[in-house]
């Protein structure tokens, strides 16, 4: 017996209790409701989800992907090579010696790459305990390995070093074996399986598939998760793919405004949930946590006082996504909420309780504020709303539908509805709106866990609509536009929506509105809000950047932007749900766009208007594209502008 | 303890869509305060859907009494409770789909014989009786001690209906009770039904006596503010001012 | 010799009293012959001075030019109206043999009508004159305690009650003394209060009768009567029936010649002896309202701290001393200063008091929905363009953390001076 074989043996059986932890922690994952996984398919595109989609969040960190390759790749390729050390030829063969301790070479400098991370001062995001025993582990297996490689690169007379490289390459991987069990390891097959067995199969390769899944109300089942056996099983198993990299909690809003919501923490609890007297949690904390008894099973609730985490964590959360979009082990954080507030919502009846009349109201009324379907025009005060029942049946499809939201019945927000319909007065569009019939989306319903409702809304929407002829719906309201295009279908309304600030952008791209020049008009920057249904939901980050350019603006893009910015604080109920943190999300928000210097914030969303219209004290004003467009179609030369329709603007 | 829950077929003020009546379901939550009571609501009416919302309030069971549409539902709301026997019947103080009147508890304990009393925003039991505590406006209350049985109606100031939860309205029962043959109705006073018109409040300043321009400027100085200003005086005087202002319009009282 | 009933002018005279004397054009001060002497004009009629009011209409400071039109130069402040209204003499109007009866459930407070029981006493007169075809009508004024003299608010004769009934809480009680009442007095009309109690005792009465009752009644006239229906979306209309309840503010309280508000004995009324009635309400005990503790939602009057207040608990003081539930803006809210449940507005609560009195608050749009609803704004704030200013009745521009001072110092001189009052009288 020679130290190479010895190690290979090693390998061998440090895969096989690999393999004995993986299936033992598989049991637990069974305890969830079944899914639907469509195993070919999911590995099949399993190489191609880790190279390009994980690769892609985690490169976001270069010194973290430079890290994970080399520590992982290494550790891989060294694994495998060194399993061929049971070929005896191979056992003395110099070249194999040298390639094995170049590969446990690379293996060592990540496991040191990885230390260096946590030392001397590790950050905030990143969490401590057993996560600290990963770098010696790693170092230890890594470095026995390259000490074979050494031994049998040195020749026969170096055995004596080859076996103290197997003695501390087996002492490392029975400490990496501890930890994949229970610990920081249990990513490397959780997170493999996950990809494969994933419950958002459309979300990889450049898909965002955002829309929330539906439940099935009729069926005998309780309605969300109470316990996590209410989860699919493929769900649990992606909450154990957690690597606890604190990316979420960094971008997370909630977060940020000292609200008592981490989603790191919370897949930690709904994993100590499913386990527990697993790892204790050694990250940061809910901030500002509400005391819970912490007590948990598979079958036991999640959500309560004497369970693992406080409903004001659930309620907490904007369901901006940013948590999502940031978490390289594609963790769907946002679903896990929505389920747990579903159970709360329609079993319990545990909402909030200024979500209450909100939800009473969608229910009795078709709308959150109470108000009557036929006050949502009101706010275009004399300019021309016509109504699609009025058109003619022998009349050509209007060329859009209007469709207005629940920011028309805000007084701020009219200002925007009234500048978007002079434009599309100004561009001849032939556009039409659904009056009384327009009902909410139910937008607000569906992520406070009411879905109940939302079907209800959904339905009446969609029967109304196919009730009329029209070429595209187009809002202003990116709830609306998300919850139309993404989640209708599934209840079959398959509708073309757009945007309004994509409509725009085509029109004076298309020459139908002539603009001119703002910059002298309105001197300073202007910076631009991505509103999360807009960007993070629907990738549409482009065509209102494209537009503010058109007016002649100095454009600055704050810190977070794009697919990565952050949440104004006012999605998901939120608002009424109000649980009490430090800061508020939107002065949060608000300080991040002061910060460009710009003198405008450019938004294009009615709960981002007025969330950031609530910032008090000294700030950059908020303006809706729509309204800035309308200052530059009105700042164009009059030649230049084709057929104009003058409206009289009433003073409000 | 056998409470019941008189609910009547409401519409929202908004959409006049048929739902039941916030303080009908705020008479719910009341009654399932009371600890340990055999709680169920009743509704007299061709169909339950109005009020089968209310099973997603926190009632558990609902007991429909089949009535012709247009009938008077006094009698058949007697028999119900005579056949049920509750020790509490909970009424909203202003029910809907008759009159909206706040008539129809009162009808009913005369007919029944029992003590009735108004506007309770809580409820406790006391022995063989019940302790309400009763809404008298601006946060006044009178606690006042009944026997039982009762029929109390309850307050819009009560605590608010429990949050609608479709996990228990979806399996809340609905019990249909026999079929009351029911009195023909009763021949109501003429009367002529319009939209409704929001009518002007006679304003307090412009009592009666008042010239009409003085009738005038207290409607428009309501409507649009646009009152007294005074710029930068002195604190005292401001202070002295505006305790006088209180005083006349009648909330300092002291 | 009498004095010539109407003097002639003499505008030759009256234009060389306002030449301005020096320079060398004439130049004549058409301000200075009202701002004289000549303050009543030449019938004795007060002249009015338009510069004048126009010159006290000015609010001083700022550079534009600001009118506060509502200020008529100082006359008249709220209270004045009403005082004014009552002061001429009244002539006394007697109905000795009414063609039928109006009946009118007063209720007290401290000794007097309360100003809804004075609106019940106008409608009951209302539907008494309303008739001539039929003759005079006259009312009876029901009453439990001493209400004072009824006929200023248009009572010809008063039934008082407190007698037949036991204790002071006894609505079983009063219900069957009033539905006797009502049958042997022949009463065509019976006129509650929509409040709590007089609703309550109205529908008692009805259920007692087995007659209908017209609740809250939102507009009146001898033949019409009008309220809301079907969760306030339709008006139902008719011919006012025997027994309505009156909402506040709906009538206008009776301001015409003095009744006698005349003594009923009980026993004209068949009321020689209480009618027998089982009691179910074994106790009662009123809990006086704490305005510290009522829910904003129900307050009366509400006293509220915004950005531009910073002590608080001066602020917690003044509100205490002025008998006011306290209020906040959002941003006091947020900032911890306040608790969440005191917040005003249409993210906090949507207040329905009398009065409000903001403190330091602008009066962002979200806020102003909340107070929409109050009949009365008083406003402290360093902005004149504020738009909490703008809505206020009464709107002062200064420091609101300066004017909470001078407002607690103000209301401990009137308590101290109250205090040696009641010294001096005892």
């Amino acid at each position: 017996m020679t130290p190479a074989p010895t190690l290979a043996l090693l390998v061998l059986i440090l895969a096989a209790l690999a393999v004995a932890q993986a299936l033992r922690r598989a049991r637990l994952w069974r305890r969830g409701r079944p899914a639907h996984v469509d195993w070919l398919a999911g590995l099949k595109a399993l190489p191609r989800r880790y190279l390009h989609d994980v690769h892609d969040v985690v490169a976001r960190d270069p010194y973290a992907a430079r890290m994970h390759a080399i520590a992982a790749g290494g550790l891989i390729t060294a694994s495998v090579l060194g399993v061929f050390g049971l070929v005896p030829a191979l056992g003395h063969s110099p070249v194999y010696g040298a390639l094995l301790a170049l590969a446990f070479a690379a293996a060592l400098a990540g496991g040191v790459m990885v230390g260096r991370r946590r030392s001397p001062v590790k950050p905030a995001r990143l969490s401590g305990g057993r996560f600290r025993l990963v770098p010696p582990a790693l170092t230890a297996y890594a470095g026995g390995g390259l000490l074979v490689g050494i031994a049998i690169l040195a020749g026969p007379g170096f055995a004596a070093l080859g076996w103290l490289g197997v003695a501390l390459a087996a002492a490392g991987a029975a400490v990496l074996v501890y930890l994949l069990g229970d610990g920081p390891m249990r990513h490397v097959f959780a997170g493999a399986l996950h990809l494969a067995a994933h419950p958002r199969s459309d979300r990889f390769e450049g898909g965002r598939e955002t829309a929330l899944h539906p439940v099935d109300l009729a069926a005998p089942q309780k309605l969300g998760a109470e316990t996590p056996a209410d989860f699919a099983w493929n769900r649990l198993l992606g909450f154990d793919a957690c690597i606890q990299c604190g990316r979420c909690e960094v971008a997370c809003p909630a977060f940020a405004a000292g609200q008592p919501l981490n989603p790191k923490k919370l897949i930690q609890d709904l994993v100590g949930s499913l386990a527990p007297g697993g790892a204790p949690y050694a990250g940061s904390p809910y901030p500002n946590a509400r005391p819970v008894a912490g007590v948990g099973g598979p079958e036991l609730p999640i959500v309560g006082l004497g369970a693992m985490v406080h409903p004001d964590t659930i309620w907490s959360c904007t369901t901006c996504r940013a948590c999502v979009e940031e978490c390289p082990m594609m963790i769907e954080h946002v679903d896990a909420i929505v389920d747990l507030r579903r159970f709360q919502t329609m079993e319990l009846g545990a909402v909030p309780e200024k979500a209450v009349q909100p939800l009473l109201d969608l229910r009795q009324a078709e709308e959150p504020g109470g108000r009557a379907l036929a006050a949502r025009g009101d706010f275009a005060a004399g300019l021309a709303l016509p109504k699609i029942q009025d058109r003619p049946a022998e009349a050509r499809p209007a060329e859009v539908l209007l469709w207005l939201g629940e920011g028309a019945y805000d007084l701020r927000y009219g200002r925007t509805l009234r500048a978007l319909v002079r434009l599309l007065g100004a561009a001849q569009v032939d556009f039409a709106v659904l009056g009384a019939e327009e009902r909410d989306c139910g937008d607000l319903a569906r992520r406070l866990g009411d879905e109940a409702t939302f079907q209800d809304l959904a339905r009446a929407n969609i029967a109304t609509l196919s009730r009329h002829r029209f070429g595209r719906i187009l809002t202003a309201d990116p709830h609306a536009l998300h919850v139309i295009r993404n989640e209708y279908p599934a209840f079959g309304g398959h509708l073309e929506v757009v945007h309004h600030s994509s409509f725009l952008d085509e029109l004076v791209a298309g020459g139908r509105l002539a603009v001119g020049d703002l910059g002298a008009a309105l001197p300073g920057a202007v910076t631009y809000h991505d509103p999360c249904y807009l960007g993070r939901y629907n990738g549409e980050t482009e065509a209102p950047r494209r537009l503010l350019d058109r007016l002649g603006l100095e454009r600055r893009e704050m810190a977070r932007s794009g697919k990565r910015s952050m949440c104004c604080g006012g999605g998901g109920g939120a608002p009424v749900a109000d649980i009490e943190g430090e800061r508020r999300i939107p002065d949060l928000r608000m300080g991040q766009a002061s910060e460009t210097g710009a003198a405008i914030v450019a938004v294009a969303c009615p709960t981002c208007t007025a969330m950031l219209e609530g910032v008090t004290g000294a700030r950059p004003e908020v303006r809706d594209i729509a309204e800035l467009l309308l200052a530059a179609v009105e700042a164009a030369p009059p030649a230049a502008a084709p057929a104009r329709q003058r409206q009289p603007e009433p003073v409000a | 303890m056998k409470v019941l829950v008189l609910l009547s077929a409401g519409r929202h003020p908004a959409s006049g869509r048929a739902g039941p009546v916030p303080v009908e379901l705020a008479a719910v939550r009341l009654g399932a305060s009371l600890g340990g009571a055999d709680l169920a609501g009743l509704h007299a009416g061709p169909d339950a859907d109005a009020v089968a919302d209310a099973l997603g309030h926190g009632l558990a069971r609902l007991h429909l009494q089949p009535l012709a549409p247009d009938a008077d539902p006094l009698g058949a709301l007697e028999a119900a409770v005579r056949r049920l026997a509750p020790d509490l019947v909970l009424a909203g103080n202003r029910g809907q789909g008759g009159e909206d009147a706040g008539l129809l508890p009162y009808a009913l304990a005369a007919r029944l014989g029992r003590p009735i009393v108004a506007d309770a925003v809580a409820l406790a039991s006391d022995g063989d009786g019940l302790v309400a505590e009763q809404a008298l406006g601006r946060g006044a209350r009178r606690r006042v001690e009944l026997a039982l049985p009762a029929v109390v109606t309850v307050h819009p100031s009560a605590p608010p209906p429990l949050p609608f939860a479709f996990g228990r309205r979806r399996s809340g029962t609905i019990e249909r009770l026999p079929a009351f043959a029911a009195d023909a109705p009763a021949p109501a006073a003429p009367f002529e039904e319009r939209p409704y018109r929001k009518r002007p409040k006679l304003i307090a300043k412009a009592a009666a006596g008042a010239s009409a321009a003085d009738r005038l400027k207290a409607a428009t100085e309501a409507a649009s503010g646009g009152g007294r200003v005074l710029v930068a005086p002195d604190p005292a005087e401001a202070a002295a001012e505006i305790l006088a202002h209180l005083r006349a319009i009648g909330v300092l009282k002291r | 010799m009498s004095a010539p009933r109407r003097l002639r002018r003499d505008p030759r005279g009256e234009k060389a009293a306002t030449a301005v004397t020096g320079g060398r054009r004439p130049r004549f001060d058409l301000g200075a012959e009202a701002r004289g002497a000549a303050a009543t004009g030449p019938s004795g009629r007060p002249r009015r001075d338009p510069r004048g009011e126009a010159d006290r209409q000015r609010i001083p400071g700022g550079a534009r030019l600001r009118m506060d039109r509502a200020h008529r130069g100082g006359a008249s402040g709220p209270g004045q109206v009403v005082a004014e209204a009552s002061a001429p003499a009244q002539r006394l109007r007697t109905i000795a043999a009414p063609a039928f009866l109006v009946g009118a459930v007063i209720e007290t407070s401290a000794g007097r009508p309360t100003p809804h029981a004075r609106q019940v006493l106008g409608a009951a007169r209302l539907l008494a004159d309303g008739h001539p075809e039929l003759g005079e009508g006259a009312v009876v004024a029901f009453t439990v305690a001493d209400a004072g003299d009824l006929g200023p608010v248009g009572a010809d004769r008063v039934l008082p009650l407190g007698d037949l009934i036991t204790g002071d809480y006894d609505p079983e009680g009063l219900a069957a003394v009033l539905a006797t009442a009502a049958e042997t007095l022949g009463l065509r009309h019976l006129v509650f209060a929509e409040t709590a109690d007089g609703g309550d005792l109205a529908r008692r009465v009805a259920a007692r009768l087995g007659e209908g009752l017209f609740a809250g009644a939102e507009s009146l006239t001898a033949t019409t009567v009008t309220r809301a229906a079907r969760a306030r979306r339709t008006e139902r209309r008719a011919a006012p029936p025997r027994l309505l309840t009156l909402a506040a503010d709906a009538v206008a309280p009776h301001a015409g010649p003095l009744h006698e508000a005349r003594s009923l004995a009980a026993a004209d009324a068949g009321l020689g002896h209480a009618p027998e009635v089982t009691r179910g309400i074994r106790a009662a005990r009123r809990i006086a309202a704490d305005p510290a503790a009522v829910s904003l939602a129900e307050a009366e009057f509400v006293v509220s701290a915004g950005n531009g207040i910073s002590d608080f608990a001066a602020f917690r003081d003044l509100v205490a001393a002025l008998g006011a539930t306290p209020g906040a803006s959002r941003v006091v809210c947020d900032a911890g200063l306040m608790p969440r449940s005191a917040q005003v507005g249409a993210s906090g609560t949507v207040l329905d008091a009398a009065c409000y009195f903001a403190l330091g608050i602008a009066g962002a749009p979200q806020h102003l929905q909340g107070v929409a609803g109050c009949e009365h704004v008083v406003a402290v704030n360093t902005d004149l363009h504020a738009a909490m200013i703008e809505r206020a009745g009464l709107a002062i521009v200064a420091d609101a953390q300066a004017v909470m001072p001078a407002l607690l110092a103000a209301l401990a001189a009137e308590q101290a001076a109250a205090g040696r009052d009641r010294e001096a009288a005892e």
